[in-house]
């Protein structure tokens, strides 16, 4: 490894209105290394990464690219002065081919025509450098989200970028994916070049990066050689106290004789799933295990009106419920978090005080509103009480962090006060801290008699929570099992083999 | 101080405030060509309050009354085109019953054949069917509202035509004139009617939490469906009010010139009032809505045909003047301009501080 430092950031500041987003940080990257940058949401690690591809401006601080300080303008500069980023969602064409895709906008010209055949060549040449041997003339949406992934770094790299900055690369890849990625990256960086590395996952950071620098709510923690810290004291670093919280979750207690809030008996609906029941006890907390695209998201939109119930029943503490649409289900004191928090959960361009008494008004009817005044009292008491970080609760949604918009969606149902909480992956692709506390926010809602069905594709975390755990497969409930006796190996097996 | 200065920048990136300013200067430059132009004068024989800036707002009511119902719409993420049709259908359906058939009622007169109460209810019954008809497209049908209510704008004329046999007539019923042509109060009746609806629809929209429901179906509908808002039904109710809108607006329309005119009554109106409301600051995008921008808004579109018309620019040159002052306003309003001269007043304001301190 080489010890000069390709990029210096020093004394970076950047205050936003409200809070200063980065707090005098600074951070430097060699030649020939992978970086990790470390961080809960919201600590300053994409702010810092905006400031050095030119979208966010510095209050203070400078950045020293090759000896000489740079201050880059927009995206555009960045990529100019060799600076190249590929971001967790894909800012790519996926009507145009993967060799379009590489070279849109630099086209090599033969003749003043673009030069086809040339694209072509480079193109596959530079996917075989990555060990991907594919027809690079094929739409880039006939590929798998890896291999489109591959397809904006090659084209970041074909940019002849000194410096790659890979923000949440690994969020959507499965495990051979991943591993094609490390060696990708490690042969970039064996070229000499420096990479950034973000990712969620502990894991990777240790498989492949050289050293890493964790941020804490705008200000530097610390750099570190990875070998310097241990997993336990990396995460202790990131979210302070938070790590005693996840240690210190306790199961819902469920009395024996409580009566059952939910009852599903044989629900299907017009396509995918065909029988499937399941009931929730008063206070009792279900895991849904399964992988994607087991019915577990069906189902759950089935008891919430999302989608249509053709046929079985659904009762609510005792009486049937006709669940035609949301409206209804939310009239029967059911509450749901849905999966894409983006585009089904908040509102982005609306007030976190708008967001969150919208399911509490739109149970009343248009007809009685709620005052400002009202609103704001119920914004401000979720927003203490969820520790929702804002200035204040006219903010735009869109413009929180992922976990707090979570959080804001959490307080929209809490509002509502629901007997039974559906929550649709409520702690993906947020941090540890947040995730910890959502986690504790639903067991807290158990102890105080509201039934939670919680979907999750971590294991670890649906049976640190559930009483029960209910496991599907191909669109069918396989069996259940008790959440305090079970461990991910035996719930592993039965998705894998489908017995019990 | 800092909190002071907040508030000004905030004030000078909204965009309703820079349709405020638009409107001042363009009435300043009225103002220093012809200080008359602000005069006043009250004519006893019609009882009514007479002079350009009367007028203005009197000439801008139809436009106001449609693109009322129009700011909610682009507050859905939608356009609707057919207004404009409705308003010629609306004056079709009023004219027809003042006077059945033309044939046995030849001469036009103080006189109507049906009562009055059919010819005022049914143009805005059946705009307000109309209306919901636009609705049912996008909401149940799922069809773009741009291309849905394409549908009413092409055929609404045609079926005025039809409903008056492609004849235009007119009539001398004196209640009739009076909603475009009366006084009350001393001010225009149309100025009187605009009044009531905006204050209607405003105190619709944000006095219960309909308006709240539009913007978060406009900002994200799926979203919005799944915290329990009926869609469906405020995409309905939108497009219905906007047809009933563009009725009362056919109705005044119709009574000024007491004739219906099913060419070009209401001809090029659904443009004027989508571009009230972007004036008025709504997004075309869908999401926050402002009705007293959009009121702004409609009140410069004819501040400039008036401007054009007292100072006796050629009448070729309307489009293009009208064209060239809207330009300015809507570059005034970019985000650009307004973050700058946000930042500058912030600025100002804080060293003004500074030095206090």
């Amino acid at each position: 490894m080489q010890e000069k430092n390709i990029l210096e950031m020093k004394g970076i500041t950047i205050q936003f209105p409200g809070v200063k987003a980065l707090d005098g940080v600074d951070f430097s990257l060699r030649a020939g290394e992978i970086h990790s940058l470390l961080g809960e949401n919201g600590a300053g690690k994409s702010t810092l990464i905006k400031c050095l591809t030119g979208v966010n401006r510095m209050d203070a601080g400078k950045i020293i690219l090759d000896g000489k300080e740079i201050a880059p303008t927009d995206p555009g500069n960045a990529i100019e002065l060799g600076i190249s980023a590929v971001f967790q969602e894909i800012n790519l064409c996926p009507n145009l081919t993967v060799a379009e895709n590489i070279f849109v906008g630099r086209q090599p010209m033969k003749h003043g025509q673009i030069d086809w055949k040339e694209i072509n060549r480079r193109a596959s040449e530079l996917m075989s450098r990555f060990h991907l041997d594919i027809d690079v003339t094929r739409p880039l949406s006939y590929y798998s989200t890896a291999i489109q992934q591959m397809t904006s770094i090659a084209r970041a790299v074909d940019i002849q970028a000194k410096i790659l900055i890979l923000d949440e690369p690994t969020s959507s890849l499965d495990e051979n994916e991943v591993q094609l990625l490390f060696s990708v990256m490690r042969e970039l960086k064996a070229s000499g070049m420096g990479i950034i590395f973000i990712t969620h996952f502990l894991d990777q950071i240790y498989a492949v990066s050289d050293r890493m620098t964790i941020l804490r709510n705008g200000h530097l923690v610390g750099t570190y050689n990875i070998d310097e810290l241990t997993k336990v004291e990396l995460v202790t670093k990131m979210v302070g106290k938070d790590m005693d919280v996840i240690f210190s979750l306790k199961r819902s207690e469920v009395a024996p004789d409580a009566e059952f809030m939910l009852k599903a008996e044989h629900i299907g609906d017009a396509s995918k799933i065909h029988d499937i029941s399941v009931n929730v006890k008063k206070g009792e907390l279900i895991g849904f295990a399964g992988l994607l695209g087991s019915g577990r998201t069906e189902t759950a939109e089935m008891l919430f009106g999302a989608t249509k119930t053709v046929k079985g029943d659904i009762y609510v503490d005792g009486e049937k419920i006709l669940i035609k649409q949301p409206f209804d289900a939310i009239k029967a004191d059911i509450a749901f978090c849905p999966e894409d928090r983006k585009r089904d959960g908040i509102i982005g361009d609306l007030s976190i005080r708008e967001n969150i008494m919208l399911a509490v008004q739109s149970r009343k009817g248009f007809m009685k509103p709620m005052t400002k005044q009202e609103q704001t009292e119920l914004a401000n008491k979720y927003i203490k009480m969820l520790g929702i970080a804002t200035p204040d609760c006219e903010k735009k949604a869109g413009e929180l962090s992922g976990g707090n918009q979570q959080k804001v969606i959490l307080a929209r149902w809490m509002a509502a006060s629901p007997k039974v909480f559906i929550l649709d992956e409520p702690t993906r692709g947020i941090d540890i801290g947040a995730k910890a506390e959502i986690q504790r926010l639903m067991l807290e809602m158990c102890g105080q008699g509201v039934s939670v069905i919680f979907i999750s594709s971590e294991l670890d975390e649906i049976i640190r929570c559930s009483n029960r755990v209910v496991i599907m497969r191909d669109r069918a409930k396989v069996t259940e099992v008790d959440g305090a006796s079970c461990t991910q190996k035996d719930i592993l097996k039965i998705i894998a083999e489908g017995a019990a | 101080m800092s909190k002071k200065s907040f508030d000004i920048s905030s004030l000078m990136q909204s965009k309703v405030t820079w349709a405020v300013i638009a409107e001042l200067l363009i009435l300043l430059v009225c103002f220093l060509i012809r200080p008359d132009f602000f005069s006043i004068s009250y004519q006893p024989s019609t009882g009514m309050l007479y002079g350009s800036l009367i007028d203005i707002v009197n000439r801008s009511a139809e436009i106001t009354i449609i693109s009322m119902g129009m700011t909610l719409v682009i507050a859905l993420g939608g356009t609707d085109l057919s207004v404009g049709a409705l308003v010629a259908v609306a004056g079709a359906i009023a004219l027809k019953f003042l006077r059945w058939d033309v044939l046995a009622y030849p001469t036009p007169g103080d006189y109507t054949v049906c009562s009055y109460i059919l010819v005022l209810a049914v143009p805005l019954i059946v705009c307000a069917l109309m209306g919901l008809f636009n609705g049912f497209l996008v909401a149940k049908g799922g069809i773009q509202p741009i291309i849905a209510t394409l549908i009413l704008m092409v055929c609404g004329r045609g079926v005025a035509q039809i409903l008056t046999d492609g004849k235009q007539f007119t009539t001398g019923y004196s209640p009739f004139r009076f909603i475009g042509q009366g006084s009350f109060l001393y001010l225009p009746m149309p100025i009187i009617i605009t009044i009531v609806v905006v204050i209607a629809v405003a105190l619709f929209t944000r006095k219960t939490a309909f308006g709240a429901f539009v913007e978060s179906v406009g900002v994200n509908p799926n979203a919005s469906k799944l915290s329990g808002i009926k869609a469906a039904g405020v995409i309905l109710i939108v497009f219905m009010i906007t047809g009933l809108l563009s009725g009362i607006a056919g109705l005044i329309y119709s009574s000024r010139i007491m004739s219906n005119d099913s060419n070009n009554a209401g001809l090029n109106f659904e443009m004027d009032a989508i571009l009230a409301v972007v004036i008025g600051g709504t997004n075309m995008s869908g999401g926050k809505f402002s009705l007293a921008g959009t009121v702004v808004g409609s009140l410069i579109i004819r501040t400039i045909v008036t401007f054009v018309y007292y100072f006796g620019i050629v009448a070729e040159a309307t489009m293009a003047f009208k064209a060239l002052i809207i330009a300015v306003v809507i570059v005034l309003q970019s985000e650009p301009v307004r973050k700058y001269f946000a930042k500058r007043a912030a600025l100002r304001a804080l060293r003004k501080g500074g030095m206090k301190a």
